[in-house]
């Protein structure tokens, strides 16, 4: 891993496209903003995290899922339509 | 039987037998998958499939969220729509991942995680909303 020491509003670029900026130093965080093309999705490592889990999750149906498609019609069925 | 309208789908931009999709960069978690068929087994609406072609052992269970949340709305930004050549809404059909656990009265699904597809192209993306404002589990069956 490259380490680098950086101060308030200097920047770093990545792959000659993306730019990190540090916005702000604060006691208990940094802030930083981030220009990069808009085919370079950013997201935050831990929700990027909990949608990777997410989809994992999808992958193994516990239950056969026409029984599930059952209790969903069956809900919807049931819901008044409101428009 | 005679099918129920309030459970029958009406219209659908796809064949029955499955169409094929392309996620270019795959879905969270699975940058290497691009390649997927969605289809709906027997008996499974409003459930659906969507199946990697490259990873037989990789299918995820999907749903229009429509069905769960009928207020669910895709805050597709411009620079999204653009990625995926979306002139208009209707061309997108929007998906969510399902999580069927043992018991499938709890299941859920991914509202921050919606899959946006390009019905003209068929190419989509998986888009990452903000969870605090979009639950990552969203139980489809209301627990009343």
């Amino acid at each position: 891993m490259l380490v680098i020491t950086r101060k308030q509003e200097q920047s770093i670029i990545i792959g000659g496209e993306v730019e990190v900026i540090v916005l702000g130093i604060f006691k208990d965080g940094v802030r930083l903003g981030i220009k990069a093309p808009r085919s370079v999705q950013v997201h935050r490592r831990e929700v990027f995290e909990a949608i990777a889990a997410e989809n994992r999750a999808a992958t193994t149906a516990k239950a056969p899922i026409q029984d599930a498609a059952a209790l969903l019609r069956a809900a919807q069925v049931r819901k008044p339509h409101v428009r | 039987m005679t099918p129920d309208p309030a459970t029958t789908p009406d219209t659908s931009p796809f064949a029955e037998d499955g169409t094929l999709l392309t996620f270019p960069k795959g879905l969270v978690g699975f940058p290497k998958l691009s390649l997927f068929k969605l289809f709906e087994p027997k008996d499974s609406y409003p459930l659906k499939f969507l199946q990697s072609v490259e990873t037989q052992e990789v299918s995820f269970v999907c749903v229009d969220p429509a069905c769960v949340k009928k207020d669910y709305e895709v805050p597709l930004g411009e620079e999204e729509a653009e990625a995926l050549h979306l002139e208009t809404p209707e061309e997108a059909l929007i998906l969510t991942l399902v999580v069927i656990p043992e018991d499938p009265r709890n299941m859920t699904t991914n509202l921050a995680g919606p899959l946006v597809i390009n019905v003209k192209t068929r190419i989509g993306f998986q888009i990452v909303l903000n969870a605090d404002k979009y639950p990552l589990r969203f139980p489809i069956i209301a627990q009343n």
